[in-house]
């Protein structure tokens, strides 16, 4: 299944949680459609804010998103979805009292006048996650970390979206199931969905990346193709800490 | 002494019910969407004189203006909604429930203009009949509220359970933002949601209306039972809330039996502050994440 996906840019955002105290000051990116574009930096460098601007749960002071060519900047959240913009949150965000096909069945929110298409979009899910089907009736927050983060994806493949938004999809995960959601993150591209990865670990990012951007202080940084960040990463990070 | 005791749990089950529907909206709406309606009784209040009214204006069966009060008091709950609780609902939660309390107090007041502090019944053909069944008698009024307090809590708990919208409440309630994120305008969904919660008050006070006396200030009575019940039976979930509302029926109808009427009060609020001590999260154990 090929998704045709639009191209995402971000111009000169600035951003905060409090008014005249801007996290992002003046943050420029492109995510190439099709390809993993990876976002680094330090802590409190603004990735997760940026995150949370592209997906509209803060809206920027400044600064233009554009999706395909069109502002999407003042669209609340839960209007993202509609021109295939999905959210993949930072930490633990399965619905913990539904079970695992309430939970994969909701990410179809937004397809729940098509009650055909939505049955199939979740049964599409349970056969390309099938260790997900054994489980459908169990309550998601009695699944271990990998398996909600099974379900965490599922949801947010129903309604096929063209962009995902990925901010720390690693984090509380054993080093095995972490490698095997890289490894998802590769297939989504191959399926022609551009990907936009915040991300701590820096290695991993780095090497399922097409383009990296590395924010310091809510500014661009340094930006460049995989190869060029492939070399030192040491001395990158080390920078970052300043030591 | 079997038929006392028939008669006891008999009584019991049926006002419990009726206690039931009174707290499951206050339960939900404080459990999914953190707004303490404190103003949930006064619409209990007026499901009371909207049942009165259309009694006495039109000759309507209670049993009838139980089915009427649902549609009417959800849209009453969604105004109150975009009026009142959007405007309070991201301020700090002392607000909301300066907001509510305001609204109590103004419900309570135009209730007493309309309908001064006289208490009023509504009496109609089986107010005042009875069933016999093994001994034990059963008063018709009681069951006929109890099995429409019934009905609406068992309506209620598949809304929530096999609905597409019910679940999307319920996840709602667990995880805001994620919901969000998945397409679910959460702003709308909780005005359907207040509105229910508004719904079943409203209907609660039908049912009230059936079984006890009421006036406009009634209702500071009912806001104590109706917080009982949630107490009792944690936030957000139906079914707890059923079985703390049976707990509660039971024990007032068993402490009314034994001792004078005024005691039942003390028995029912030394329960309330044992269980404040010894188990905040009510009988069940249930918290918000069993939503």
């Amino acid at each position: 299944m090929k998704v045709s996906a639009p191209l995402l840019e971000v111009s000169n955002i600035v951003a905060g949680y409090i008014p005249g105290h801007p996290i992002l000051r003046g943050v420029n990116l492109r995510a190439e459609p099709g390809k993993i574009t990876v976002i680094l930096g330090p802590n409190g460098a603004g990735k997760s804010t940026l995150l949370k601007v592209i997906s509209g749960f803060l809206p920027p002071e400044e600064g233009v998103v554009k999706l395909g060519g069109a502002d999407i900047a003042a669209l609340p959240p839960h209007r993202l979805i509609e021109h295939g913009v999905a959210l993949l949150p930072q930490g633990r965000s399965a619905f913990p009292a539904l079970s695992v096909v309430e939970n994969i069945e909701l990410g179809g929110w937004t397809l729940r006048a098509d009650r055909k298409r939505l049955r199939e979009a979740v049964e599409a899910m349970l056969s390309r996650y099938p260790h997900l089907r054994p489980l459908q009736d169990r309550a998601a927050g009695s699944l271990s970390g990998g398996q909600q983060r099974a379900v965490e994806i599922a949801r947010l493949l129903v309604p096929n979206p063209s962009v995902l938004l990925i901010d720390e999809p690693s984090v509380g995960l054993s080093p095995i199931v972490a490698r095997q959601v890289y490894q998802e993150l590769v297939a989504f591209k191959e399926e022609g969905r551009t990907i936009l990865l915040v991300d701590q670990d820096v290695r991993a990012a780095i090497k399922v990346a097409d383009f990296v951007y590395v924010l310091n202080s809510g500014r661009n940084d340094v930006q460049g193709d995989r190869s060029a960040f492939e070399g030192d990463l040491g001395a990158m990070v080390r920078g970052w800490l300043g030591v | 002494m079997l038929t006392q005791i028939g008669s006891i749990l008999a009584d019991g089950i049926m006002i419990g019910l009726i206690y039931a529907i009174a707290g499951v909206g206050l339960s939900l709406v404080l459990g999914i969407m953190g707004v303490v309606n404190v103003a949930h009784s006064a619409f209990i209040m007026l499901g009371s004189f909207f049942a009165f009214e259309l009694f006495r204006r039109f000759g309507l069966d209670p049993i009838i203006s139980f089915f009427l009060a649902f549609p009417v008091f959800l849209g009453a709950g969604v105004v109150v909604y975009r009026l009142l609780i959007t405007r309070v609902e991201t301020a700090a939660q002392t607000q909301g429930l300066v907001a509510m309390f305001g609204l109590m107090v103004l419900l309570e007041s135009l209730g007493t203009i309309a309908w001064t502090t006289d208490t009023r019944v509504i009496t109609v053909g089986y107010t005042n009949t009875s069933m016999v069944v093994g001994g034990v008698v059963l008063a018709n009024v009681k069951l006929i509220a109890g099995a429409l307090a019934l009905l609406l809590i068992g309506a209620f708990w598949a809304f929530l359970r096999f609905t597409l919208m019910g679940r999307a409440i319920r996840a709602m309630g667990q995880n805001r933002s994620a919901a969000m994120s998945v397409g679910v305008n959460v702003r709308q969904l909780s005005a359907v949601m207040f509105g229910l919660g508004i719904a079943c008050a409203g209907s609660a006070g039908v049912a009230l209306g059936m079984v006890f006396p009421f006036s406009p200030n009634t209702q500071i009575l009912w806001l104590a039972w109706a917080f009982l019940v949630v107490i009792l039976g944690g936030l957000g979930n139906v079914a707890n809330t059923l079985a703390a509302g049976l707990v509660v029926g039971l024990i007032q109808t068993a402490a009314a039996a034994f001792m004078p009427f005024d005691y039942v009060y003390l028995v029912l609020y030394v329960l309330l502050a044992v269980i404040l001590v010894v188990r905040r999260e009510g009988l069940s154990g249930a918290t918000r994440r069993a939503i």
